[in-house]
């Protein structure tokens, strides 16, 4: 088949914090380690999905999550994707589903039609797992069909889909109105799983160490916050294209030590550089917002490029999948399965207050506008990943309403009358366009084209502002 | 609904050509009618509201504008299509709207509907995506605070009464309309897929009590043909998501096909489950839509242990459907974008060919600009029938 041909490999991206630069070998290692475990069958292994408040169950239980989609995200950063990508649609499936998936059901399928690893597979590729732990969110369909999927090439490895639903932003509802019989639900949802562990792995829950490990990320996600707030600094330490390498331990490492003193670390460096005066780009002109849409993984130098124009990035909604527990409005509870659920609603639900109060607003515009202002932002960037949903439907709208409903930009014009009028006008936006890890949707020139119209512009805004 | 000509099939069609002429009318008298879109919807409780539940249909032959200037072009394109039509003001003779979790598209867009449209009344329902014991309960109480939305919109409550009232007459519109696919048993079908499926998009956009009146007066005057509008050529059951325009029906019926079944959104999978009577009204329409609605959204454990038994579970009733109007072959008509459809493809391939019912699988973008090339294949695939 053509898909044994590998692309070239990208140039590496240059990172701004010490942190940053080590996520890689830490990547690679974890790799490494869950198919020693593989071999070594001590411990169980699972497929699962990230953003699910599940991780606490599984670490306190002993099973090793494999994270699917951050394997899919390495075979697209290698630029090693397509021949996944080819093999799956072969299989009959769109190309224009959700490529992480792609890749990973291609993997599965060759992976268990060769009965052992495809030939040069990343990292020493995915180890098969023993169950698979899908979710069913309201953030995203592939989350329960993937494995659905993976599952006819290897029938006898069972699946558990939990369901982890929120109420979605209604004008007229008052979510706390709702919130109980949701939280009644995930409680259900996180103690089916938990039987479904205990099954499968033969040993009972240890709640004393669970109530440890939910600790433990607790302090993990205030530290985070903490952490990324410094970000607020001028000129900015940390852009969003490091942001981007610190994703993997709140993502893929919760409920660890290691996760918990690589952020111990981070805060020390953060606060270092602030000290120094140390920005992620040497004359900082431009702060912008990543505003949303996860990143092309193949193109993480997209994120240099914009550096040499002097464009930083000091925040990201992407994988920023945590908010300060002290400012969240949920129960106290001594159950750990209890607090997980409250912990995922009190999320979901973070800017819901806020978005009410603003005419016109909405959490994810709420969201953009208070860091737009917390951050000192002057532009948007968000990218459209053709492959998916979840993430990318909504972005254009969001920006729309943005315009529309907060316009932070004081300019003059010449009135009516003659005279200078002090009017604003709203922040500038840029859309870019390809996919998570489909390399075929992307053109570095038509990229850097568009971002370098983009720097024009707020050139322009600065230069009015001077005037 | 007032019949022009000697065919209440001709009244159909200038309906189904001018859709939401009636409710227009409705509209004007006072009414009120609620858009909604996906199957997932519980009807019963908009028409015990006493507001008129309105399908929300899209149009292959309209070019999708100002939609796409709120909207990515990376959602499913029948859906983007349902928007742009809606923001173009045709539908402005809604009093509200309701969007189920039927995908990531609608959960996802729920916010450009809801500003960007002038209606009074938004309503998004959660869906559960598993389907056991705590789901029920949670999609229960889910569908209570859906009720009570509707209540402070009307005005008024809705009583037991008025719902179980409501699932009776659903349930009856039901019965007819598995009374006008029995006009598909025959060889070749009394009824062709053409008229049925403009008939089902045309009770769609009616009062339920309504429909149910004209789905009776096109079978009585199906009961009085003598033959059958399609010449007798291979059976085919269209598999797929919402079928909303006749086009490729048509198509599949102008090469010689006869269209006999479908598991269609506006098709088997909606009409052919009942409301259970008795007992609690809201538990039993949970149970019909999440149970009973097979929908590729909701996933359903493997309980079988094999990819045979799970295959068979999950589309058995395509199976069921096969057979029971006598299938020679299917086609599955998917639209481009989408995920819960789509990751089902092999899986579906695997059924049918476990049923021995050959397939064909088309991937769509939902424009009448397509149906040239699918002329092609479709054409193919019924030679290869015989």
């Amino acid at each position: 088949m053509a898909e044994e041909v590998k692309e070239v490999k990208p140039k590496k991206r240059m990172t701004a914090t010490r942190a940053a630069a080590s996520i890689g070998p830490m990547v690679k290692e974890f790799i490494t380690s869950t198919l020693q475990a593989r071999a070594e069958g001590r411990q169980k292994l699972a497929y699962t999905f990230i953003v699910c408040h599940h991780e606490e169950i599984l670490r306190a239980m002993d099973v090793i999550p494999i994270w699917t989609e951050n394997f899919a995200g390495i075979c697209g950063a290698k630029r090693d994707a397509e021949r996944f990508l080819q093999r799956a649609e072969s299989l009959g499936l769109s190309r224009s589903l959700c490529t992480y998936a792609l890749c990973g059901i291609g993997f599965d399928q060759w992976r268990e039609e060769l009965g052992q690893m495809p030939p040069d597979a990343p990292w020493g590729g995915q180890a098969r797992p023993d169950f698979m732990i899908s979710s069913g969110q309201i953030i995203c369909d592939p989350r329960s069909k993937w494995y659905q999927a993976s599952q006819q090439f290897m029938p006898d490895v069972p699946i558990y889909n939990i369901d982890l639903p929120y109420p979605l932003f209604q004008r007229d509802q008052d979510h706390r109105d709702v919130w109980d019989y949701y939280h009644k639900y995930i409680v259900k949802q996180l103690r089916g799983l938990v039987a479904f562990l205990e099954e499968q792995t033969g040993k009972k829950m240890d709640y004393d160490r669970l109530r440890e490990l939910v600790d433990l990320s607790d302090r993990t996600w205030n530290l985070i916050d903490e952490t990324y707030k410094l970000r607020r600094a001028v000129p900015c330490p940390m852009g969003t294209g490091d942001a981007m390498n610190t994703m993997v331990p709140i993502n893929f490492m919760m409920a660890t030590e290691k996760a918990y003193d690589f952020f111990v670390d981070l805060k020390k460096e953060l606060e270092e550089k602030i000290a120094r005066g140390e920005g992620e780009v040497e004359n900082e002109r431009y702060r912008l917002m990543w505003g949303g849409g996860l990143p092309a993984w193949y193109a993480l130098n997209d994120f240099n490029y914009f550096n040499s124009k002097g464009a930083s990035f000091p925040v990201e909604t992407t994988y920023r999948m945590v908010a300060p527990l002290n400012e969240m409005d949920i129960p106290e509870t001594r159950d750990p399965i209890e607090h997980l659920a409250w912990r995922w609603l009190g999320y979901w639900t973070f800017w819901y207050d806020k978005a009410k109060k603003r005419p016109g607003s909405e959490p994810d515009v709420e969201r953009l506008i208070n860091w737009i202002e917390e951050y000192k932002i002057d532009g948007v960037v968000m990218h459209e990943a053709f492959s998916c949903r979840s993430w990318h439907v909504g972005l254009i709208w969001q920006l729309h309403q943005l315009a529309k409903i907060y316009k932070p930009i004081p300019i003059y014009v010449m009135g009516k009358d003659g005279k200078r009028e002090k009017v604003y006008r709203e922040l500038p936006s840029l859309i870019l366009e390809s996919d998570i890890i489909d390399i075929t949707s992307y053109s570095e020139v038509d990229t850097r084209n568009k971002i370098d119209a983009f720097i024009e512009t707020l050139e322009s805004i600065r230069a009015n502002r001077a005037a | 609904m007032e019949g022009r000509g000697d065919s209440i099939l001709n009244t159909v069609e200038r309906y189904y050509k001018d859709y939401g002429l009636r409710a227009r009318e409705l509209r004007n008298e006072g009414r009120r009618l609620t858009g909604y879109v996906c199957s997932f919807v519980p009807l019963e409780i908009i028409t015990a509201s006493g507001c008129i539940p309105f399908r929300v249909r899209g149009d292959i032959h309209e070019p999708i504008t100002t939609g796409d200037t709120l909207l990515e072009t990376i959602v499913c394109p029948y859906y983007r299509s349902c928007f742009d039509l809606s923001v173009k003001q045709k539908y402005d003779f809604l009093s509200g709207m309701v969007i189920p979790h039927g995908c990531d598209s609608m959960v996802r867009s729920f916010s450009a509907w809801s500003y960007s449209l002038p209606f009074p009344y938004f309503h998004f329902v959660n869906i559960p995506t598993v389907c056991d014991q705590s789901s029920i309960e949670f999609f229960s109480a889910e569908l209570n605070t859906f009720k009570k939305s509707l209540e402070r919109f009307v005005g008024k409550s809705i009583t037991e009464e008025d719902l179980a009232k409501a699932i009776r007459v659903h349930n009856e519109n039901r019965d007819r309309v598995r009374d006008l696919y029995e006009f598909r048993k025959t060889d070749p079908p009394l009824i062709s897929g053409t008229e049925l499926t403009r008939t089902l998009t045309v009770g769609s956009s009616l009062p339920v009590d309504e429909a149910n009146g004209l789905y009776d007066r096109v079978s009585a005057e199906i009961k009085q043909r003598e033959r059958s509008p399609v010449k007798k050529g291979p059976r085919i059951l269209i598999d797929g998501a919402c079928l909303d325009n006749v086009e490729l029906i048509k198509l599949v019926e102008e090469l010689g096909g006869s269209v006999v079944a479908d598991t269609i959104c506006n098709g088997a999978r909606d009409y052919f489950p009942k409301t259970d009577i008795g007992g609690n009204p809201i538990d039993a329409l949970a149970r019909r839509y999440l149970e009973k609605v097979n929908c590729p959204k909701t996933y359903r454990a493997n309980r079988a242990g094999t990819f045979e038994g799970d295959i068979a579970s999950r589309f058995g009733d395509t199976g069921v459907y096969a057979k029971e109007f006598k299938v020679d072959g299917s086609i599955l008509y998917l639209y481009k974008y989408c995920d819960p459809f789509g990751f089902e493809v092999p899986a579906r391939k695997a059924y049918y060919k476990s049923i021995n019912v050959p397939l064909l699988h088309l991937e769509d973008v939902y424009s009448a600009g397509t149906m040239g090339q699918l002329r092609t294949r479709i054409q193919a695939f019924l030679e290869m029938l015989g």
